[in-house]
């Protein structure tokens, strides 16, 4: 009932310790909300992307995009009408469309949100579930608070499978030979029953969710063991010690580009 | 003898989501007793109460499912009534019928290992069972594997590897022999043979592997449970669910002309989980079908069966090679308006309030009719596969789930049909019957499954996936 996030891979990423990883992806989240040049956001979303390039492959890389495509168009066609003050740029009768401010600050959010999609993405690519898990307790969080975490994590990609086999199989359903006239209103109101379809498989699986982890003995006051051991090659310090040594390196870069 | 289990009066009634009880009781007054060490095996058709019951006896109903729950049940003289699944979990262990509802983490050697963590166990013996069991069930090679990347008769391996690693005095086990090709059925019946403990299979087909090897034999029937000899319950069984081959209905007297041929096919697909130089492939040199045939396709779990499959209806694409629908190469959109994919898990096409509603919204989408020759066909369709027309699907049981999904694509009309597993969940009769309603409109069937005596009754012809290639061979071998 849970699919992984994790998708293998090459690279310095994949033996990077992921306690040290998951400290160079907090701070690099907190550096893209600080003051700092464009160029500079830009070549960490530049390296984030090159990195996911070089981890998987071109279709992969591009999926994070793919993925919030959507709000970013909206980002783009709304953020500047909130913005109506500074040189105006285009304008629509007395009304102001895009201010050089409001381009600037648009710049300065896409480059934002995708930073931080890919800096989020490449974790969850190239560390697996089980490891972020430990992680996350390793940092102090409680077994059951990081169980819950991951769970959301490997519970909503399942949903998300469910919904292309669903998708799929209406397909194979309302295929017709006059598809190719279908317009997109048709298109859009095919989602329907993929979606109520999707959500009662959702709504179903919840209670086999909590059944499987209370019946493979999820409540239990024995204290939990782990199969699993986070191994930091050359050191845990050395490994910390490059999560920091990252994203200091990318904010000196960052405030002389 | 020590008694294991001990279930006395039992009854239960689910209910609905308002909160009411529904009408009719799944379990009505099961009494049972099952001594220390016994090997029981329980017959009963779909949608029985085997599963509601094998939950029932790990307290994970009505725990998690609502439901009005009468009697009492004693594991080792304890009443679970009193007992949490976690505490019960060291007593006894559950495999369900379907995987995908037990299956937790992103790969199957965290999957066993999460029970083991839960109790406790020290790291060294953890990782040693871990391992043992994953090599036992033939598993090892894929301990990093998602488990979602994987087929379903390697789920249901996963979870009797978890079961193993557990190593609960008590198995149940709702339908263990489902979806496990011959290699692994026997490995399956070794283990429960072999096992000290208390083992209780659930199944609603009599297979050849059970002959002579439980202790114990029942029939569970309109909500009681009655014990007797195999004899007797395989030939009560038998009267109950039909359970002798139908003969196929006789030819369609006019049949359409199709043939579906696929020459040099070469399929390929990465796993996410792990990095493989040699992702999975499939070759198919020949494969061919034409209108009133049913054709099984066979192969061990993991072969490849679904995912020729699903290049064969056009959701996947192709490497290389081609597929021709009456002599014209078609792909994509074009095979999927030939051929229907009857999915393993019916709830994937099932999205509407009514059986009415769910069978006459794809005649909509496909065919221009007026209103009341739509009803009509609509109702006789029910009719046939045995529906009722205000039932409300979601709310079926799997076996009628699974003659409804049929039902849709009898009226779609499509002249080749792939089904995948429907052997199981429902009864030979029930599936000859869709496999019979299905030809008798032209359509030609391709019949995905593991039981040979199955394949061996309904298709005219086979092909076996072996290493990776698709080959003709000799049917129900």
């Amino acid at each position: 009932m849970t699919t992984s996030t994790f998708v293998a891979g090459r690279g310095f990423l994949y033996i990077f310790d992921a306690r040290a990883k998951l400290f160079t992806v907090l701070l690099l989240c907190v550096m893209v909300f600080l003051p700092i040049r464009q160029t500079g956001l830009w070549t960490l979303v530049a390296a984030s992307f090159l990195s996911a390039w070089y981890a998987t492959d071109f279709k992969q890389a591009l999926q994070p995009i793919k993925t919030i495509l959507f709000v970013l168009v909206i980002m783009i066609l709304f953020t500047p009408l909130t913005y109506r003050d500074g040189e105006v740029l285009v304008r629509l009768g007395q009304f102001p469309l895009a201010t050089k401010e409001a381009l600037v600050n648009l710049n300065i959010l896409v480059a934002r949100f995708l930073g931080i999609t890919y800096i989020c993405t490449l974790y969850m690519w190239t560390t697996p579930m089980a490891d972020i898990n430990l992680a996350l307790r390793w940092y102090g969080l409680s077994y059951h608070a990081a169980l819950v975490l991951t769970l959301a994590f490997r519970f909503v990609p399942y949903i998300a499978d469910s919904f292309r086999m669903i998708q799929d199989s209406h397909a194979l359903r309302n295929a017709t030979v006059s598809d190719g006239e279908r317009t997109g209103r048709h298109r859009l109101a095919d989602l329907m029953p993929t979606v109520t379809a999707a959500l009662v498989v959702a709504l179903k699986s919840i209670p086999h969710l909590a059944m499987s982890l209370e019946h493979r003995g999820l409540g239990r006051e024995t204290k939990r063991t782990s199969y699993r051991r986070l191994v930091a090659k050359g050191g845990l310090f050395t490994h910390l010690l490059l999560s920091v040594m990252i994203p200091t390196v990318f904010w000196l870069v960052f405030n002389t580009l | 003898m020590k008694t294991a289990v001990d279930i006395a009066d039992l009854s239960f009634t689910y209910r609905r989501y308002g909160g009411q009880a529904q009408p009719d009781p799944v379990l009505r007054a099961v009494t049972l007793s099952l001594p220390e060490g016994s090997k029981t095996l329980v017959l009963g058709a779909p949608d029985s109460g085997k599963s509601t019951l094998s939950k029932i006896l790990c307290s994970l109903v009505p725990r998690h499912f609502d439901g009005d729950l009468g009697g009492a049940i004693r594991i080792d003289g304890t009443d679970i009534s009193t007992c949490t699944p976690w505490e019960l979990m060291t007593r006894v262990t559950l495999v369900a019928q379907n995987p995908q509802e037990q299956l937790l983490m992103t790969t199957c050697a965290d999957e066993v290992a999460f029970p083991l963590e839960s109790l406790g166990i020290e790291r060294t013996a953890l990782v040693d069972t871990v391992h043992n069991a994953l090599q036992r069930w033939g598993l090892y090679s894929m301990a990093q594997v998602n488990p979602q990347e994987i087929s379903g008769g390697e789920r249901k391996r996963l979870l009797l590897a978890v079961t193993e690693a557990i190593d609960a005095p008590i198995w149940i086990m709702d339908e263990p022999f489902d979806d496990l090709d011959e290699q692994w059925r026997q490995l399956l019946l070794s283990r429960i043979l072999g096992k000290k403990g208390t083992v209780v299979v659930f199944a609603s087909r009599y297979l050849d592997e059970f002959r002579g090897n439980f202790d114990t034999y029942c029939h569970l029937f309109g909500g009681n449970i009655v014990r007797k000899s195999e004899e007797e319950i395989v030939v009560e069984f038998d009267r109950e669910c039909e359970l002798q081959f139908a003969p196929m209905q006789e030819e369609p007297a006019e049949l359409p002309n199709h043939e579906l041929h696929c020459t040099n096919l070469s399929i390929v697909h990465p796993r996410r989980s792990v990095s493989s130089d040699q992702p999975f492939s499939l070759s198919v040199p020949e494969f061919n079908i034409a209108s009133g045939e049913v054709v099984a396709l066979v192969g061990p779990n993991g072969a490849g069966k679904s995912t020729l499959s699903r290049v064969l209806c056009g959701l996947d694409p192709l490497v290389e090679g081609s597929i021709t629908i009456d002599g014209s190469a078609i792909a994509g959109k074009g095979l999927q308006t030939r051929v229907g994919y009857l999915f393993q898990n019916p709830d994937y096409g099932i999205f509407l309030p009514t059986v009415r509603d769910e069978l006459g919204w794809s005649l909509r989408q496909i065919r221009r009719l007026g209103t009341e020759e739509r009803e009509q066909m609509v109702r006789s369709c029910a009719r046939l596969f045995h529906l009722d027309l205000d039932d409300n699907p979601t709310m079926m049981g799997y076996g009628a789930r699974k003659q409804l999904q049929a039902a849709v694509y009898y009226l779609l009309d499509r002249p080749f049909v792939i089904i995948d597993e429907l052997d199981s969940g429902v009864t030979y009769a029930a599936a000859f019957e869709i496999v019979s309603l299905l030809r008798k409109n032209g359509a030609a069937i391709v019949i995905i499954t593991h039981d040979r005596s199955f394949a061996r009754n309904i298709a005219q012809r086979q092909y076996t996936i072996t290493n990776g290639v698709v080959s003709p061979s000799e049917v129900g071998v």
